[in-house]
């Protein structure tokens, strides 16, 4: 616990909740202004619950486009500290080993990103209801929604904290975020089981609603899949972190 | 001149030709994928491999990936001391900040050459296309040239500032976001704000929107508006340039 009160007291002077900041309003604002412009207040009363969709939809867009590279910015200005100050031989010294400290970090931006990832949804819902949308709020595939698109920013999340403390050059971390976002927004034209190697490829993946020729429908979210990813992450990321622990600096 | 190739010799072995080849080639790739993955061919030919190719990545990456090249030139300044090294040389803090400008203009320009090379590559070999790339978007890529300058300086001058590798890029993530919605709802004025000179000038002579309010409207290529983002671009280096140049001389040595 102490650990991650000492990662909560880094991220003040590496601004990170500012750029936590960014990866909240960047989805909202995208997605308000895509549900704006598709024409969402000239439907606000459509009995079928287009304005929902558009919302659902835009956030799914928007989570793809945005949280690969930010996501990978908050991890990278995280790690890139101890790199740059020599931080993981110095905690080595005083028993704290990288391993632990990954995880710590993992377990601090995770709460952040976390809050986040809640807060765009509600607010986005907020932002509905206060537009005037008269249907009623399909509930369940909004916390569907968000409760997988959690699992595959978290993932995302661990998958850079291991990339960036591994490979001191952040140029490649960044790299690979943006070949990330290129999966997240045109995995939908992959195969699915190509999507499904990587983190990213579930952006794509877990779209909550889409146009289907004109009509703009809900989609299944895989949940199996979702929860294979998280399991297949927590797996992955503890061994990996063990193996940092028995790391020479 | 020669204090740019000392840019690029610091920038051996530093992985910035992944940048400039593997985004532009990804870019045309993404988006010619659903084509290649349905097997069916391009509707308006050339057109559409280029609208397809240049979209996604004039609104969204292009000034991020110019980002990351800022952020690897100043990298090696920010390691080991060589800020103070760098700040206590003879040259000029101007030439300083010319010359790394000028070593990301020259990289930019180049992803820009790759993707032009790469939509002529996949319209010939994959998609067995007549003809050659309409010149429209060969003068529209000369000015996507011009526009990178002024992105390359200020994300040149952000990287002077930031210690981190990481902020600048998502710094130039979400001015393109603002600057592009600022163009998806037609304020114009925003032409002025670098990440949308740039913006504007990837969708140049492209016909991607009639008046939809989905996308804004792009214009074609004339003297009017290859003059505008010439124009906007000298004078936002210039501004980018001189202000950055003021900051760093009263800029205190870094431990």
């Amino acid at each position: 616990m102490r650990l991650v009160v000492n990662e909560f007291a880094k991220m003040r002077h590496l601004r990170v909740g500012a750029l936590v900041l960014v990866l909240l309003t960047g989805v909202v604002g995208l997605t308000a202004f895509r549900g704006l412009a598709s024409g969402m207040t000239a439907q606000l009363g459509d009995p079928a619950g287009f304005p929902w969709k558009i919302l659902l939809a835009g956030l799914g867009f928007s989570a793809g486009l945005i949280s690969p590279l930010v996501i990978a910015a908050i991890a990278s200005r995280q790690v890139e500290a101890e790199h740059a100050g020599n931080g993981w031989l110095l905690s080595a010294t005083s028993g704290v080993t990288p391993g632990r400290m990954c995880r710590s970090k993992f377990l601090a931006l995770g709460a952040l990103v976390t809050a986040a990832t809640v807060l765009q949804s509600l607010i986005l819902i907020a932002i509905g209801f206060g537009l005037g949308i008269t249907s009623p709020l399909p509930l369940e595939h909004w916390l569907g929604y968000t409760a997988a698109v959690i699992v595959v920013n978290l993932a995302v999340l661990a998958a850079h904290l291991l990339l960036s403390s591994t490979i001191e050059n952040q140029l490649v971390c960044m790299g690979i975020a943006v070949i990330g976002l290129f999966i997240a927004v045109f995995g939908s034209a992959l195969p699915d089981w190509l999507a499904m190697l990587t983190p990213w490829g579930y952006y794509a993946l877990t779209a909550p609603a889409d146009y289907i020729g004109t009509d703009l429908v809900y989609l299944d979210i895989p949940y199996l899949r979702v929860m294979l990813l998280g399991l297949v992450g927590v797996c992955l990321f503890s061994l990996i972190t063990a193996r940092f622990d028995r790391r020479e600096e | 001149m020669r204090y740019v190739n000392i840019e690029f010799i610091k920038l051996q072995r530093s992985l910035a030709w992944a940048v400039v080849i593997l985004l532009p080639v990804i870019a045309v790739a993404s988006g010619s994928m659903s084509s290649l993955a349905a097997d069916s061919g391009l509707d308006d030919g050339w057109h559409t491999l280029w609208i397809r190719s240049i979209g996604f990545y004039g609104m969204a990456l292009l000034p991020v990936g110019i980002a990351i090249l800022a952020s690897l030139i100043w990298r090696t300044e920010h390691r080991n001391g060589n800020w103070n090294a760098l700040m206590s040389t003879s040259v000029p803090t101007s030439t300083t900040v010319l010359s790394k400008t000028a070593a990301v203009a020259v990289l930019s320009a180049l992803m820009q050459i790759v993707l032009v090379l790469t939509v002529v590559g996949f319209g010939k070999i994959l998609f067995d296309l007549p003809g050659m790339l309409p010149p429209q978007y060969l003068m529209s890529s000369v000015l996507v040239i011009i526009a990178c300058v002024p992105v390359a300086a200020l994300q040149s001058g952000l990287s002077t500032f930031f210690r981190s590798f990481a902020a600048p890029v998502a710094i130039a993530l979400v001015a393109t976001g603002i600057s592009t919605t600022a163009l998806l709802v037609d304020i114009s004025a925003v032409i002025a704000v670098p990440y949308a000179t740039a913006t504007y000038a990837t969708q140049l002579g492209t016909s991607l929107v009639e008046a939809s309010n989905t996308s804004f409207d792009a214009a074609g290529i004339s003297v009017g508006t290859a003059g505008l983002v010439a124009a906007v671009s000298s004078a936002a280096t210039a501004v980018i340039v001189i202000v950055t140049t003021w900051i760093l001389n009263r800029s205190d040595t870094r431990a």
